[in-house]
């Protein structure tokens, strides 16, 4: 019989201290040990992530049960669980998941060798029990009522839903999720395949926008969330000491990188991957100064908001490349041109590109870039078109789906960002406008 | 078979958990209040609310096993120790005194790493303080890790 449902007591699965599992062996002894987490399965199942307790698994192996105390770390109550050993998992999404989270786990505590998922181990929950403080030592202070974050989800999307282009979506659905659900750092990140990277597009709630800045595939929670699609959340970085210097590994910060925003101590983080017709785009990112700021409920209200954004960001894209706006090839003429000259160095290898020895932007985007000013300075074109750069292969756009319209407002906002001398404009839906200030000596470095 | 270093472990600020078995071979979980080891007999005293832990402490009897489990909150270092019951008794007015020590102590030290009060409400509890008296069989290294579980000193 089942006293609580587990549902009420998923934030306690990830608690401000380890849980604790007790088995007993084949003498009758008891056996304790500390899990870092006990994971959701379903209404009558949790999953254990079965790494290092080899007592712990010969006792469950015997008797086939075990009894774990989870603690809710934002109001003090625990719940005891008697599980029934049911089945091992070593692969499938529940294995998938909480591989990913300990990873990421490992990760920022540096211990990324010692904390490899071998199994996760199933169990039926036969009861969960309330342990009630007998004496409060100190009383709850948010007693106010909660946000319905199902209903704030369904506000969203029908707000994001009546979007008709992806800039606006970008910016709003940040301001969204903080008017609506208290995501107040948060960031957007395009997925580029080729160089399996993620760059920042859109963040709201940090001292620099940090457009163009990067995240390599399988680095920290963003990357792995890219990497293996899935949802992940830390919701107390306390518990982990080094995650400082981890998030600035995980960055990839280099000499010639955009700094990723950053509030100075996250203590909760979570991380969606942008999904759509079955295709990652990015990655939709919050963190805040508290910790188990977010819980199952702000996941989720997370998960339904981010495919919103996934879908639209895909709608337009098709709808960009059913377009016929073709360039309008304005010559060169009457700009604003001054005559002082800067360097532009284009590297074909990764599409990086350089403006007098200043990193600016690669990948896509920056073969994008070396097209317009390649073009503007071999003809004086400055005004191009999202059909003529699709059909370009110089891109390296296999199709539709390659995310152009936010690789170009992640180009445009990255050089307004900067400051000069190159700019882009969207005068019309499906155009693009190079304005250029001085003359630049374009340069290829191949290799 | 505790040895000075183990012992003074045990007195320092350390979180505690133990378990004690029913009929059935069910575990049952307890949270700890403070323990105490006396070198003259070589035997612990662990204080657990009655209250807070009924179960566990319903099966906590002479005779029974118990384990127990010691860690401490800023590295996670962490012993395990096994043994037998040796008796369970209310606890005198000087445990009830050190079981208040202790929760205060651990409140400042909690506190220190950012665990409130409120989140501790139902892990430190000094409410109805039971004595439970073991004999200190085995001793197992317990922190989280490849190494968890190895046996450091067996006095069977």
């Amino acid at each position: 019989m089942r006293d609580v449902p587990l549902e009420a007591i998923r934030d306690s699965f990830e608690g401000i201290m380890p849980s604790v599992i007790a088995t007993t062996d084949a003498a009758g002894m008891p056996n304790l040990s500390y899990l870092s987490h006990v994971h959701y399965v379903d209404s009558d199942h949790v999953a254990l992530s079965n790494q290092f307790f080899s007592k712990t698994a010969a006792n469950v192996e015997l008797r086939g049960r075990a009894t774990v105390a989870v603690l809710d770390g934002r109001i003090g109550v625990q719940h005891t669980l008697d599980l029934v050993f049911e089945s091992s998992s070593r692969s499938g999404p529940i294995f998938d998941r909480v591989s990913a989270q300990l990873d990421v786990m490992a990760s920022l505590q540096g211990k990324s060798h010692m904390l490899k998922l071998r199994a996760v181990d199933i169990y039926r929950v036969e009861a969960c029990r309330r342990v009630d403080p007998v004496i409060a030592i100190d009383k709850p202070q948010r007693a106010g009522v909660e946000r319905d974050l199902l209903a704030e989800a369904a506000a969203a999307t029908a707000e994001l839903t009546a979007i008709t282009d992806a800039e606006t979506l970008l910016d709003r659905s940040l301001e969204i999720l903080e008017e609506r659900c208290g995501f107040r750092h948060s960031m957007i990140l395009i997925a580029d395949e080729e160089g399996r990277k993620l760059q920042t597009v859109a963040s709201r709630g940090y001292p620099h926008f940090g457009f163009g800045a990067e995240i390599a595939f399988g680095d920290g929670i963003v990357g792995v969330a890219a990497e293996r699609r899935l949802t992940l959340r830390i919701p107390d970085m306390r518990r982990s000491q080094r995650y400082v210097s981890a998030v600035a590994i995980a960055s990839g910060l280099a000499r010639d990188d955009i700094p990723l925003p950053a509030i100075a101590e996250p203590q909760c983080q979570i991380a969606v991957p942008l999904i759509s017709g079955g295709r990652l785009s990015g990655v939709i990112f919050a963190e805040s100064e508290e910790s188990f700021a977010f819980s199952y409920a702000h996941e989720a209200a997370l998960e339904i908001i981010a495919r919103q954004i996934a879908a639209s960001l895909l709608i337009f894209e098709l709808t960009d490349a059913a377009g016929d706006g073709a360039a309008r090839h304005t010559a060169a003429g009457g700009g604003t041109d001054a005559d002082r000259t800067f360097g532009f160095r284009f590297f074909p290898r990764d599409g990086g590109v350089f403006i007098d020895n200043d990193y600016v932007i690669r990948g896509v985007p920056g073969r994008l870039l070396y097209h317009f000013v390649r073009s503007y300075a071999e003809t004086g074109r400055r005004e191009f078109s999202n059909r003529e750069i699709r059909r370009d292969r110089a891109f390296n756009l296999p199709d539709f789906k390659d995310n152009l319209e936010t690789r170009l407002i992640l180009l445009r906002r990255r050089l307004e960002e900067r400051g000069g001398p190159i700019r882009l404009e969207r005068p019309d839906r499906g155009q693009i406008r190079l304005l250029i200030e001085g003359v630049p000596e374009i340069r290829v470095v191949e290799g | 078979m505790l040895e000075d270093d183990v012992a003074a472990f045990i007195a320092g600020h350390v979180m505690m958990i133990a378990a004690t078995r029913d009929e059935a071979m069910r575990a049952h979980i307890g949270r700890g209040c403070g323990a105490d080891f006396d070198p003259d007999v070589g035997d612990l005293t662990l204080l657990v609310s009655a209250t807070q832990w009924p179960e566990f402490c319903a099966n906590a009897r002479p005779g029974a096993p118990i384990a127990f489990t010691v860690c401490r909150p800023d590295n996670y270092k962490s012993l395990q120790i096994k043994g037998q019951i040796i008796d369970v008794r209310e606890a005198t007015a000087d445990q009830a005194e050190r079981g208040r020590r202790y929760l205060e102590g651990m409140l400042a030290v909690m506190a220190d790493l950012g665990v409130t009060r409120l989140q501790l409400s139902t892990v430190l509890t000094n409410a109805d303080l039971v004595a439970i008296r073991f004999w200190p069989a085995d001793l197992f290294l317990q922190t989280p890790g490849p190494g968890a579980g190895e046996r450091l000193r067996s006095g069977a």
